[in-house]
């Protein structure tokens, strides 16, 4: 039977390549889906310590929750790429400067 | 030795798309491999026992948040392709970020001794049901109206902020 290292191995991976798409791209649709990386990157994470390390079902339950948050904030943040969209006419977020003091 | 392999097979999917899209530079490819990727972490959790969740997360992302996601790309990406290749300059910051993060990570993993659960979590739907109204009481109530909220707030933010010009006006004046 397999431990719990391996999933917490992979875990840091995909972590750590959804930061790598965040940083490296400039569309925006790209950078919420380097989002999506981290967010299942930490419910991999709940739902290995809930099977390996506790062995209570309060991962499983957590990691339930951080799917709820994802699709509520995939939802919210597309709505604003299309304010912006509309706006400056890309999803270049490089464009976005119109704050800039 | 089965699990080991199944595990391999999911794990080697879920970087192999990350990397896809770390490299890719047309956006609907990258919504495929975020597809792949999820349906391999869906894969995981069947392995690790979470049935409800596989499933959850084939239903909720599968088929919700990657459809969005697609959407997203049908309504905003015209003229994107050039754009998406980042300077030299980006790449070096990027690898150092990233080679700095990951080994500091996976040597806290390997250096940390968890002691492995001898004890079998109860793993019934019922049993999530349970959890959910009973200790995760609070976070389920928060967690509807927030749905709630971005349900409306994303009515809100994405209305047509111009009113539709009526196509009728047009035809009488081409009469």
């Amino acid at each position: 039977m397999m431990g719990l290292t391996p999933y917490l191995i992979l875990s840091a991976i995909l972590l750590v390549l959804g930061i790598a798409i965040i940083i490296s791209k400039r569309n925006a649709i790209a950078i919420l889906i380097g989002v999506e990386f981290i967010l299942n990157a930490a419910a991999l994470n709940l739902v290995a310590f809930s099977r390996h390390g506790i062995g209570a079902l309060s991962g499983q339950t957590a990691a339930l929750f951080v799917i709820v948050l994802a699709a509520a904030e995939a939802v919210v943040a597309l709505a604003i790429f299309l304010n912006f969209y509309h706006t400056i006419a890309t999803v270049d977020i490089d464009q976005g400067d119109q704050l800039k003091g | 030795m089965l699990e080991t392999m199944i595990f391999i097979l999911f794990a080697a999917v879920a970087v192999i798309a990350g990397l896809a899209i770390l490299l890719s530079t047309n956006i609907v490819r990258m919504a495929y491999w975020l597809i792949a990727m999820l349906v391999s972490v869906a894969g995981l959790y069947f392995l690790m026992g979470a049935y409800f969740l596989g499933v959850i997360q084939i239903l909720v992302y599968v088929g919700g948040v990657a459809v969005l996601l697609v959407f997203g790309v049908m309504l905003t990406s015209r003229q994107l392709a050039p754009k998406l290749r980042p300077g030299p300059g980006e790449v070096v910051w990027l690898l150092c970020v990233a080679a700095v993060l990951l080994t500091g990570l996976i040597l806290s993993v390997l250096h940390s001794r968890w002691e492995p659960s001898t004890v079998v979590a109860a793993n019934s739907v019922s049993d999530i049901g349970r959890s959910l109204l009973g200790d995760f009481l609070g976070p389920f109530e928060l967690a509807s109206v927030l749905l709630l909220v971005a349900l409306l707030g994303a009515a809100y933010l994405a209305r047509p902020k111009t009113p539709v010009q009526t196509v009728q006006k047009k035809g009488t004046t081409a009469l």
